[in-house]
C-alpha cells in the first residue's frame, strides 16, 4: 500500500490539481473520495482538525489544500 | 528583454480567447497567469455555454486549453504583482520577480470569493467555514449548514449540499437573485429553509463551527442556528490588485471599459469578469476577450505600423 494517501472528492478542482501533480512526479498514492467512504474521511477531519479537501497525508504529516511547496517538502 | 506586442493577464475564458484571436492576428503575445480556467474551475453543470447542453466548468476549460495550445502561445505560469507604464511600454512584474515588457495589455484576471468579514470566519475557515461546496459538501453528511447568499452561486451550493446535509439554511440579505430555474430547482429540498433579508454576523464555536448568529434586516433582531458547517457564496472582488490608480474603475471597484473593452490608459484593454462589462457569464467573458484581442491589434497597426508582428 502507497505511504501517501490523499482525500479527494468528485468535483473538487483543487483535487485534480493535487492528482495531476503527484502524477507529474510519478508520486504513488492511495486516494480516498470523501463522498464514498464517510468514515476515512471523519478519521481525517478527526486527525487533522480540518473539514476541507483535498488533504495529502504521509506518516503522520499531512498537507491541506493544493501546496506544492508543501507538499514537495512532505514528499523529500 | 524581449518585447511582446501584447501581454494577456490571466487564462479563464476571456485570457485564453483572446491568446487564440490575438495570435491568429500574427501578434507577439504572452499570457501570463497563475493557474488555467479562473473560476469556471470551480463551476459545474454548466447548461448555457453553447455547443454544449451541459458541461462540467473544468471540461470546459480543458477544452479552452487544447485549443490555447494549438496556437502556441507563449505562456508564463506566475502571478502578476504589479502593471506598470514605462515610457511607451508596459511592464508587468510576476511574483516570480520576473519582468515582461509589451506594447499592449488585455486585463483577463478575473474575480475572486468576497469575504462576509464577520468574527469567526477567519478562525473557523476549513473548519466548517467553506467557499467551495462542490469541494467540501460530501464532509458535512447529515449535519445542519448555513449558506450563505442569495444568488446563482449560494443557490448551485444548496442544490449540492441537499445530497449530503440534514438541514439547510439560506440566508441571503435580499431576495433570491438566483436564476429563475435555478431558484425553482431549490423549492423541491426538503431540508432548506431560506432567510430572506437576513445577515450572518457571527460565526461561532469552539474548535470547529458550532453555530451562526442571524440578523434580520428589518427589525435587527437576533438569533442563532446550530450548524456545523458554513458556505459562503456572496459574489465575487476583482482581482486588481496589481493595478495603479491611473487605471478608472467603477463602484464595484471592477475596471472601467468602454465598448471596445478599452480602459482610460490608452493600449490598456480589459475583459470578462474583471471588467466593468454587464452581465458575468463565461459566453460573455469568451466574446469579450475576442473583442478586446481584435481592438488591441487595431490599436498597435495603427500605433506600430512598422514594429508589430501584425500579417506575419
Amino acid at each position: 500500500m502507497s505511504e501517501v494517501v490523499i482525500y479527494t472528492s468528485p468535483s473538487c478542482p483543487w483535487c485534480t490539481k493535487l492528482k495531476d501533480y503527484l502524477d507529474e512526479k510519478g508520486v504513488g498514492y492511495q486516494e480516498i473520495d470523501v463522498s464514498e467512504d464517510y468514515n476515512a474521511a471523519m478519521k481525517m477531519v478527526d486527525l487533522t482538525g480540518q473539514r476541507s479537501v483535498p488533504v495529502l497525508m504521509k506518516g503522520e504529516q499531512y498537507v491541506i489544500g493544493y501546496n506544492p511547496e508543501q507538499i514537495d517538502r512532505i514528499l523529500q | 528583454m524581449e518585447i511582446y506586442d501584447l501581454i494577456i493577464i490571466g487564462a479563464g475564458p476571456a485570457g485564453m480567447t483572446a491568446g487564440v484571436f490575438a495570435v491568429r492576428k500574427g501578434l507577439k503575445t504572452i499570457i501570463v497567469s497563475k493557474d488555467v480556467g479562473g473560476q469556471v474551475n470551480w463551476t459545474t453543470d454548466i447548461e448555457n455555454y453553447m455547443g454544449f447542453e451541459e458541461i462540467d466548468g473544468q471540461a470546459l476549460m480543458d477544452k479552452f486549453e487544447e485549443q490555447l495550445e494549438q496556437h502556441h502561445l507563449a505562456e508564463k505560469q506566475a502571478g502578476v504583482k504589479v502593471l506598470r507604464r514605462e515610457e511607451d511600454l508596459f511592464v508587468v512584474e510576476t511574483d516570480q520577480a520576473e519582468q515582461l515588457k509589451s506594447r499592449a495589455v488585455i486585463i483577463c484576471s478575473g474575480k475572486k470569493p468576497k469575504t462576509l468579514n464577520v468574527p469567526g470566519e477567519k478562525e473557523f475557515r476549513n473548519k466548517g467555514v467553506s467557499y467551495c461546496s462542490t469541494c467540501d459538501g460530501p464532509l458535512f453528511r447529515d449535519v445542519p449548514v448555513a449558506i450563505v447568499g442569495g444568488g446563482n452561486s449560494a443557490v448551485k451550493a444548496a442544490l449540492d449540499l441537499a445530497n449530503y446535509a440534514s438541514e439547510i439554511h439560506l440566508i441571503s440579505l435580499t431576495d433570491l437573485t438566483a436564476d429563475a430555474i435555478l431558484a425553482e430547482r431549490i423549492k423541491a429540498i426538503a431540508q432548506l429553509k431560506a432567510y430572506l433579508k437576513h445577515s450572518v454576523i457571527e460565526i461561532k464555536g469552539t474548535k470547529n463551527v458550532e453555530s451562526v448568529v442571524v440578523e434580520t434586516a428589518d427589525t435587527k433582531k437576533r438569533f442563532e442556528l446550530p450548524v456545523q458547517g458554513v458556505f459562503i457564496e456572496i459574489g465575487l472582488d476583482p482581482n486588481t490588485d496589481f493595478v495603479d490608480e491611473t487605471v478608472e474603475r467603477n463602484e464595484q471597484h471592477e475596471i472601467k471599459i468602454d465598448c471596445y473593452c478599452r480602459t482610460s490608459v490608452p493600449g490598456l484593454f480589459a475583459a470578462g469578469d474583471v471588467s466593468s462589462v454587464p452581465e458575468k457569464q463565461i459566453i460573455i467573458a469568451a466574446g469579450e476577450g475576442a473583442k478586446a484581442a481584435i481592438k488591441a491589434w487595431e490599436y498597435l497597426v495603427n500605433k506600430y505600423p512598422n514594429e508589430c508582428l501584425v500579417n506575419s
